[in-house]
């Protein structure tokens, strides 16, 4: 066994990790943030220090809200849907029917498509002449003409979420299905023993031991829906009119397409701040519903 | 003693006094990085001992990057032979870019901006050279030029490509916004071809009432938020006399003609009900197929699609006629001007031998080549003017004036921020979400914002060569 009385041994043992992670996330972590505080135009040679200039030329940049507070609202829309949906399918996939092995594996199959293919497929099946959808809509004699999916201010955003739902809610039902196989089947039959019906058992039994497994699966899928960028920028390129350009988008816009280094920097690290930001409530609110060990 | 040892389990529980194998360890670290440094060093001599030896004997090197600018190859590759065989002495190699316009720029970028001493000419997009010109990525090719310049060439390109008199980049081939449309449908309801917008926008109505087909649309454009909606959006705001920038660099988007542009524009989906709503998601490709299926009157769209539209099996073959873009009561329809330059990388070894290729590329007889097996428009007036050209191509005269008359887009290094700004802006007025006049607005309190990034004297537009 080992003893502990040593302080530098378990320090040791670490060390090498830590050179890792100080490698691969705290150097450009710092790097970036240096970056955010200078103005760097290689095409003018400009390269200099401007201190916090660029985070206040954020606070009066439309842009920049329109951003933050698109990536808001596809989050909690879509994180929200592929929780919900998540948990049905989880449900139902518990259950004991036929070929459920076979089921469980096809859920996963849009998880396991690439994102930019999958993009590719929902920007033919929206496709306003020649996409199934419209198609479906105009046979069905739901709508004359169909309906212009990606070019409409609001509905574009919503066909971007929808395209991300159906990748990600089986992650999430993958997620919750592994927290229901770990409540003990004793509960149930004790249940049932008790004479408690399937509602009962469900809001007793089930959802509050899923809470752990709920709130990790949420979490994840938060922290890759404030980064998202390929989704949308495959479907509809941030456009119409910016309204679905996020956070991520217009960084890579002001960073690699116009090469403002410093201000996209600027928009990166807040990207970062807003990431942490959550994960640091997430973090402290399971660890009160007793997700996390302290 | 080695530090794995002090891992392993049984040794790690004996009570080991640390300090000194972290000590050891940081001294390993040490010796290890002075040997990988030493090692780097011999390296790099080998290398320039290689390369100083690769220049004083073996076959110099030439390196020519372009995107993969035709349908086919072989036109470019036969020219590249020829080359070849005219330069025995030299290693010339031909790297292809991706094909997406972002990376492409993306790519020059980070390896101009690190010195890149691998590439010594490339193909750029008309709207990078002054972005590449103002970063001192391009080598200055007025001495090669020599008092004439590019006197043959279409001045309009030139412009594209020059600053304070000097000239930067060869004009490679030609594109230009043009309108097409479908002859049969003009004849059968006895219109003329349309001049003006308020033309264009009753003979499609007419044609669209005669038809009552659901499915066909009246005009088709490029209303998507990218790059070609800055072109369309360009036209028609020249079609009513406006402008971006003026020549000191001021912009002039609040100003009422550049209004009236963007409000017709937006006017064919709204009011007048000539194009479908989904043409604010439309790229060129989009638009093609539409016409292409019969499902569209007027189409504006680059030349490229003559071809496409008149090959075998397409339903529109022969009924397709292609003419200049419409303009306003009082102003001529002004295309907006496309197409690829060649440059030489400031940071060549070799500019002499770079600029015997660029002056390959773009004579009268490869110009020739390209166009007539390749579909690219020429640069050069000559060719158009060449009678067994035409007589091989009659598109070249069909197309040469109308490609004569275009403008390029504003000629500054800040235009890739401008059209991001437009972009969005531009597609929010053609979309309805804003009107014209808010849109354009905001975008020029924008465009003002980027321009004060950067010092005055950078801020005129080129001068015009007339």
């Amino acid at each position: 066994m080992f003893r502990t009385q040593s302080s530098e041994r378990p320090f040791c043992f670490v060390l090498p990790a830590l050179g890792l992670m100080a490698a691969v996330a705290l150097y450009p972590l710092a790097s970036t943030f240096w970056l955010s505080l200078r103005h760097e135009l290689p095409i003018f040679g400009i390269s200099r220090f401007v201190g916090l200039a660029h985070y206040a030329e954020l606070w009066h940049d439309q842009r920049f809200w329109n951003s933050l507070a698109n990536t808001l609202y596809f989050t909690v829309v879509s994180v929200s849907l592929e929780v919900i949906l998540g948990l049905g399918a989880a449900l139902l996939l518990q259950q004991v029917f036929p070929a459920r092995g076979l089921v469980r594996a096809l859920v996963l199959v849009p998880w396991f498509i690439p994102t930019v293919v999958a993009a590719r497929m929902w920007e033919w099946i929206y496709n306003p002449q020649l996409g199934v959808l419209n198609f479906l809509l105009v046979q069905s004699g739901l709508s004359a003409e169909g309906v212009n999916w990606l070019g409409h201010p609001t509905l574009a955003l919503h066909a971007a979420i929808l395209a991300d739902v159906w990748k990600s809610a089986p992650f999430a039902a993958l997620l919750i299905l592994a927290g229901l196989q770990t409540i003990p089947p004793d509960l149930y039959r004790a249940a049932r023993v008790d004479g408690a019906g399937p509602m009962q058992t469900f809001w007793h039994i089930t959802l509050p031991l899923l809470v752990p497994v709920l709130g990790l699966t949420l979490l994840f899928r938060t922290l890759d829906a404030l980064r998202v960028f390929d989704t949308v920028y495959v479907l509809t390129g941030g456009g119409p009119a910016n309204t679905t350009e996020t956070l991520s988008i217009y960084a890579y816009r002001l960073s690699f397409q116009t090469l403002q280094f410093g201000y996209g920097a600027a928009v990166a690290v807040v990207i970062f701040a807003v990431v942490l930001g959550v994960s640091l409530l997430a973090l402290a609110a399971l660890r009160r519903l007793g997700g996390i060990p302290q | 003693m080695p530090l794995w040892f002090y891992l392993s389990r049984e040794n790690a529980a004996e009570k080991v006094n640390f300090r000194p194998v972290v000590q050891r360890l940081a001294r390993e670290c040490y010796a290890f990085t002075l040997l990988l440094l030493r090692l780097g060093i011999v390296a790099l001599v080998c290398c320039l001992g290689c390369a100083r030896e690769q220049q004083g004997e073996g076959p110099l090197s030439l390196v020519f990057k372009h995107p993969k600018l035709l349908s086919r190859e072989e036109p470019l590759r036969v020219l590249l032979d020829q080359f070849q065989r005219a330069h025995p002495h030299v290693q010339l190699q031909e790297e292809i870019l991706p094909a997406s316009s972002d990376q492409q720029h993306l790519f020059y970028v980070t390896n101009l901006e690190a010195g890149a001493t691998d590439f010594d000419v490339f193909a750029l997009d008309v709207i990078w050279v002054p972005e590449f010109r103002r970063a001192g990525w391009l080598h200055d090719l007025t001495a090669y030029l020599g008092p004439e310049g590019l006197k043959d060439f279409f001045p309009h390109a030139v412009e594209a490509a020059t600053h304070a008199g000097r000239i930067y980049a060869v004009p490679w081939f030609l594109d230009a916004g043009v309108l097409y449309y479908r002859r049969d449908l003009l004849d059968q309801y006895g219109l003329a071809l349309p001049r003006t917008l308020a033309e264009l926008t009753g003979a499609a109505q007419r044609i669209l009432a005669g038809e009552a087909n659901p499915r066909l649309a009246g005009f088709v454009w490029q209303g998507k938020q990218y790059e070609g909606l800055v072109c369309v959006a360009l036209e028609f705001i020249r079609a009513y006399g406006g402008e971006v920038l003026d020549e000191q660099g001021e912009p002039l988007l609040t100003q009422p003609a550049a209004v009236a542009g963007i409000g017709a524009l937006r006017a064919l989906i709204a009011q007048d009900h000539v194009s479908p709503p989904w043409v604010t998601t439309a790229d060129e490709e989009t638009a093609r197929h539409v016409f292409a299926g019969g499902e569209a009157v007027f189409m504006r769209n680059w030349p490229y699609a003559w071809a496409l539209l008149n090959a075998e099996g397409s339903p529109v073959r022969g009924r397709v006629g292609v003419t200049a873009l419409p303009g306003s009561e009082a102003h001529p329809g002004v295309p907006t001007l496309g197409g690829w330059h060649l440059g030489i990388n400031r940071f060549s070894r070799h500019p002499d031998l770079a600029w015997e290729l660029v002056s390959f590329l773009t004579s009268v007889e490869s110009q020739r080549s390209l166009a007539l097996a390749g579909g690219l428009k020429p640069t050069r007036i000559a060719v158009y003017k060449d009678s067994r050209a035409q007589q091989e191509d009659p598109a070249l005269a069909l197309f040469f004036p109308l490609l004569w008359s275009a403008r390029p887009r504003p000629v500054t290094p800040f235009y890739l921020m401008l059209s991001q700004v437009l972009q969005g802006e531009l597609s929010a007025a053609v979309a309805g979400i804003k009107p014209a006049a808010g849109a354009l607005s905001e975008a020029e309190q924008q465009i003002r914002r980027i321009l004060a990034l950067n010092p005055a004297e950078e801020r005129h537009v080129q001068d015009t060569i007339e």
